[in-house]
């Protein structure tokens, strides 16, 4: 049995949210620990994306969420990255027309000047390769450039817990590697990574516990480590075991 | 007379370069085109002839709080007309509260202030003379807000998170970004260009109330012409239109310079619909 | 061309749509206005009258902000122009003097044509746009009429026309408007009752998928200014003779703003509200304001009350029926068995060929040398993880993208790309990943634009509800009817389609493209927020679809639907077919496995 820390970092319980008419997601229950990586799997359509934007207050819920130690189950995203919080969206959405340097000053809005620039600083010594692009417009970057910068976003506020969703589409199978270690040096850090990904076998080289999504209910909760994974979550994604009998 | 063209001209061009200003800003907070713009505009004229002639206040006491009244209109454009429409799911609603919410001002003006245009105030106290602070006065308003605004984007963060907000709302929000308070201020500086418009304006246009739907079209042909959302295309078709303007009057009377600029405005935009500096739209399915 | 009628189902009662309903606008009216000279002065005819006038100009007015959905705050333009060319031509300063009713038909060919000549725009430019530049023409009208001093008088203005007996007295022309408003009305009740007035809010509320069904925007548009610029330009010389003589300054941005706000107030895609809207409007300022001024304010606060408290106005607070509530726990219970009463019977083998398809998007390769085949009695499953361009193929063999490369066949012909509103007549229609309905209307009415391309009735035809338009309804009405049964929804017929669950509409959707009678059905992701329940009756539903001959694409993401039910599936992963063939094949196929997986 998987054994998480006694004061969860994040707690959620019955969680329900949907877009429109659309409910989406049915009563969730997950955790994350201080300094867990846990990663949020599932096939398509299930609703991972879905289930970080309610957490982080970008689509409306019903349900309880509590993040250390405070209920926030009313809070915006705004709230959320201020109590330590941190939501990067798929897609690598930066702001093409501002430099790097301006999108991560950005990301620290709000915060004391000097607190600001110097986690700036800190956020680009993660990612030396775009420390070397500061001035640079964001749009003249790669995909994977913009990715990195995105979680460098993440991380200028310090948060306890971030939540990355699907860091790697789009990306070559070198970038894909170099965002997930990335990832997993930040859980070695002391940072709870929530990590929504396609990539099962990546995902579960650096994750600690592994929750399984399937058409908007958790279908599955297990340690990374655990030897039959990758058959239970095939079952898991398919209904059924994939391959013909033999 | 050719001096007089070019001066009003520019100036003229001037005040609808800064209305378009005014369109632009509040698109790039909220991605409507509000028919307020040309109305604040207006009132720029009115409350400075109200404030300094009306009620004596000293120019620079009345001239700042035209530019707060501007601000507090561009506040409520947004809490009234844009905010609540946008959350439905009916978003065209928005070009009708936003003329309705333009209507009610222009009519507001008509009963309280007069339906006849009043004279707008001297300003400063030089005499008139050939290049005339009625003309100077818009340009150099039009100069500083650019470069204001340059300086704004470019060097505080609050410029720079107003663009963030502008290019990727959804984004934006995740990332923390305080996005509703931000598009207030938007608004409020939208305001505060359109009175600034209408007050450096005032003597060439008079205080009058049907400068609002004039505005109103001369302020929103340099966004079609110039692109949507781009400040420099703005200013470039604002001069542009007013130097076309005045030198049609000249030429053929005032009553075929409107026609000819209508007619031009919307051969222009059937030809291209998004503008000499805009991108086409994007997919729909 | 349509099958023998249908057999009788055990159905709904059948109501008569439109019919005594649709007459209600133009009886009160009738009704109201015959009697008010009895029990009114003269000053209450004046104001009667000038509401007839306004009516008229409304009512095909209507027709364009109402039905269609475009911001023509400019229209004013046509009641000068209408104005000005009955006053000349009456007044023979121009040409020889000819009679008043004579100058009202030219007047309504000039007005027509001009009509299309602001409306056009609207098919180019955006909403906000599009609203300047009426307002544009508006102006340019007006400012002509000022500069032309030599026809128009200029300032001064020119003498209104006069009718001759008996509609010369103001009782007498009273009548004469009086009959006019009753005509538009019944025109117009007319024209909302047919498949144009379907069409019309349908490119209003949900123009992609009216595209889906075949109606051409364009056509449509151009038909109903045509009539708006014509009606409104008739309202222009009978506000001149009104008047008795008219000036530029009589044409005032104000009067412009009324007639719109009047169909606003009154309620968009209704004939009663914006009548109730016009009358409402014209007598206010008698009674409340003494400024014109404080009127076209009190005009401005009602719209901006209208537009955030109740934006579906006057026609929406008087809209009982949906006020019932509806019974909660609502199943869907479709009956497969009756698809074969709707569906054509199996047709020549044909099939749809998708050759070496490619198209990027800026510069990600969204399909790549894709090849399909979609077969008559077949339903082919089409799959892929996010992004790998399923959903992208189907645009493509709907019309809505034009392919890069490759080659879209049905049967050895060549489908060209565009546009997507062609497809309707070559029986192929289609489903949409979220649905797209028309929330204001009705299920049926929903479900009855499907019928838009089998409608034979002209435009003129059903303006004046001649037999082949009534036909046509009662074809389109049991078509709709029968499909709506086919998918279990038949007792919701009567309800607005925007108080339906999600699973709902996208049955709806389904009957919608039933009623095309497609040889070709393509369903993108159709049980997306279905229960199990519901996907289980979907499925037998879209097989019984393909067993009558129909060829299906079933693009989707739940396995187990597509596994159980399709007969060749293919599967696609970056834009490339990644493997093609039975469902057994496909599933022990390793690479797609872990496609899925992201190994």
């Amino acid at each position: 049995m998987p054994t998480s820390a006694p004061d969860p970092l994040l707690q959620i319980t019955g969680l329900s949210t949907g877009y429109g008419k659309i409910g989406v997601l049915h009563g969730i229950d997950l955790t994350v620990g201080p300094g867990e990586l846990v990663a949020l799997l599932g096939p398509n359509g299930a609703g991972k994306s879905t289930l970080l934007r309610a957490i982080s207050g970008l689509l409306p819920r019903t349900g309880r969420v509590r993040f250390a130690g405070k209920d926030l189950s009313a809070a915006s995203p705004r709230d959320m990255v201020g109590a330590g919080l941190v939501h990067v969206v798929e897609g690598h959405r930066v702001f093409t027309h501002l430099s790097v340097f301006d999108n991560l000053l950005l990301a620290g809005y709000g915060m004391p000047r000097r607190e600001r620039e110097s986690q700036v600083e800190e956020a680009l010594a993660f990612f030396p390769e775009i420390a070397a692009k500061r001035n640079d417009r964001a749009v003249t970057l790669s995909g994977g450039q913009q990715q990195m910068l995105a979680v460098a976003q993440g991380l200028v506020r310090q948060p306890r817990l971030l939540m990355l969703d699907e860091p790697s589409a789009g990306l070559s199978p070198v970038l894909v590697d170099r965002v997930l270690t990335a990832a997993g040096r930040l859980r070695d850090g002391g940072t709870a990574v929530l990590l929504v990904e396609q990539l099962i076998e990546k995902a579960l080289r650096i994750a600690d516990r592994v929750y399984a999504l399937v058409r908007g209910s958790i279908v599955l909760e297990a340690a990374g480590n655990e030897p039959d994974l990758p058959t239970r979550l095939e079952q898991a994604y398919f209904g059924h075991s994939l391959r013909p009998p033999s | 007379m050719f001096v007089s063209i070019v001066s009003y001209g520019l100036a003229l061009g001037a005040v609808y370069a800064l209305i378009g200003i005014t369109y632009n800003v509040m698109f790039a907070a909220s991605r409507v085109f509000s028919f307020t713009a040309g109305t604040v505009g207006m009132l720029g004229g009115v409350f400075g002839a109200l404030f300094i002639d009306r009620l004596g206040m000293p120019v620079a006491l009345g001239f700042l709080l035209t530019l707060a009244a501007g601000a507090g209109l561009g506040i409520i454009t947004e809490i009234l007309t844009v905010r609540p429409v946008l959350k439905s799911l009916e978003q065209h609603l928005y070009v009708l509260s936003t003329l309705a919410f333009a209507l009610i001002l222009q009519q507001l003006t008509a009963i309280e202030w007069s339906t006849e245009p009043q004279p707008f105030p001297r300003l400063l106290p030089f005499g008139p003379g050939l290049f005339d602070q009625q003309f100077w006065l818009p340009l150099l308003a039009c100069a500083l807000t650019i470069v204001g605004l340059e300086w704004l984007y470019r060097r505080t963060l609050v410029g720079r998170a107003f663009l963030a907000i502008s290019e990727d709302n959804y984004a934006a929000r995740a990332l923390g970004l305080p996005e509703q308070r931000l598009r207030i201020a938007s608004y409020a500086l939208a305001g505060v260009i359109g009175t600034l418009a209408g007050f450096t304006g005032g003597e060439m246009m008079l205080a009058y109330f049907g400068n609002g739907p004039l505005l109103n079209f001369y302020g929103f042909v340099p966004v079609a012409l110039g692109g949507m959302g781009s400040n420099r295309g703005a200013v470039a078709g604002g001069l542009a239109l007013g130097l076309f303007q005045q030198t049609a009057n000249f030429l053929v009377g005032g009553i075929f310079a409107s026609v000819a600029i209508f007619v031009v405005f919307i051969i222009v935009l059937l030809v291209r619909p998004e503008g000499f500096a805009g991108s086409a739209p994007a997919r729909r399915v | 061309m349509n099958d023998s009628a249908t057999l009788p189902l055990a159905v709904a009662p059948k109501r008569k749509l439109g019919g005594l309903e649709a007459l209600v606008p133009t009886a009160l009216l009738a009704a109201v206005g015959a009697l008010l000279p009895w029990l009114g002065d003269s000053y209450l005819g004046v104001i009667a009258t000038r509401a007839c006038i306004y009516w008229v100009l409304v009512s095909g007015l209507n027709l364009v902000v109402g039905f269609a959905g475009q911001i023509a705050i400019g229209w004013v333009a046509l009641l000068t122009l209408g104005a000005y060319v009955t006053s000349v031509l009456t007044a023979g300063t121009v040409l020889p003097e000819i009679s008043a009713y004579l100058a009202l038909l030219i007047a309504a060919a000039v007005g027509a044509v001009f009509g299309v000549i602001i409306g056009l725009p609207a098919l180019r430019l955006r909403t906000f746009y599009f609203a300047m530049t009426t307002l544009g023409f508006a102006t340019i009208v007006t400012q002509v009429a000022l500069a032309w001093k030599s026809v128009t008088g200029g300032g001064v203005g020119v003498p209104g026309p006069v009718l001759a007996w008996p509609f010369a007295s103001p009782w007498g022309f009273y009548y004469f408007c009086l009959g006019l408003a009753v005509l538009c009305t019944w025109m117009t009740s007319n024209i909302a009752a047919s498949r144009f007035g379907r069409s019309l809010v349908a490119i209003r509320d949900a123009e992609v998928a009216a595209e889906a069904v075949g109606i051409s925007k364009p056509a449509l548009l151009v038909t109903v200014f045509l009539f708006s610029g014509a009606v409104a330009a008739i309202a222009g010389g009978l506000f001149a003779s009104l008047q008795s003589y008219i000036t530029p300054d009589a044409f005032t941005f104000d009067l412009s703003v009324l007639f719109f706000i009047a169909i606003l107030i009154g309620g968009r895609g209704s004939i009663l509200g914006p009548l109730l809207g016009t009358i409402i409007l014209t007598a206010l300022p008698e009674f409340a304001a003494p400024l014109v001024a404080w009127s076209t304010f009190l005009y401005a606060v009602l719209l901006l009350v209208i537009v955030l408290a109740v934006p579906g106005g006057i026609a929406d607070l008087l809209d009982f029926k949906n006020r019932r509530p509806l019974e909660r726990h609502r199943e869907i219970r479709p009956r497969p068995e009756l698809l074969a009463q709707i569906l054509p019977p199996p047709a020549q083998p044909s099939h749809i060929k998708l050759a070496n398809l490619s198209l990027s998007f800026g510069g990600v390769r969204a399909i790549d040398a894709v090849d399909l085949e979609i077969r008559t009695g077949e339903v082919h499953g089409l799959i892929g993880p996010n992004g790998s361009g399923k959903t992208t193929t189907l645009n493509v063999i709907s019309g809505y993208y034009v392919p890069q490369q490759g080659q879209v066949r049905l049967n050895e012909e060549m489908l060209s790309p565009r546009p997507a509103s062609a497809r309707a007549s070559r029986r192929i229609a289609r489903t949409f990943q979220t649905p797209r309905l028309v929330g204001a209307a009705s299920v049926l009415e929903n479900v009855m634009i499907g019928a838009t391309t089998a409608g034979r009735a002209s435009f003129v035809e059903s303006l004046l509800a001649l037999p082949r338009q009534r036909r046509d309804e009662e074809q389109a009405y049991d078509a709709a009817m029968a499909a709506l049964t086919a998918v279990g929804l038949d007792q919701l017929a009567f309800v607005r389609a925007d108080r339906l669950q999600h699973s709902e509409l996208r049955f709806v959707e389904i009957a919608r493209a039933l009623v095309l009678r497609p040889y070709f059905l393509l369903l993108d992701e159709p049980a997306a927020g279905l229960s199990v329940d519901e996907i289980k009756r979907l499925g037998t539903l879209i097989v019984t679809i393909s067993r009558q001959g129909t060829g299906v694409l079933l693009v989707e993401h739940h396995a187990d639907l597509i596994f159980d039910i399709c007969d060749r599936v293919t599967v696609l992963n970056l834009g490339k077919v990644l493997a093609s063939g039975t469902p057994a094949e496909i599933r022990g196929h390793r690479e797609v496995i872990n496609a899925y997986l992201g190994a």
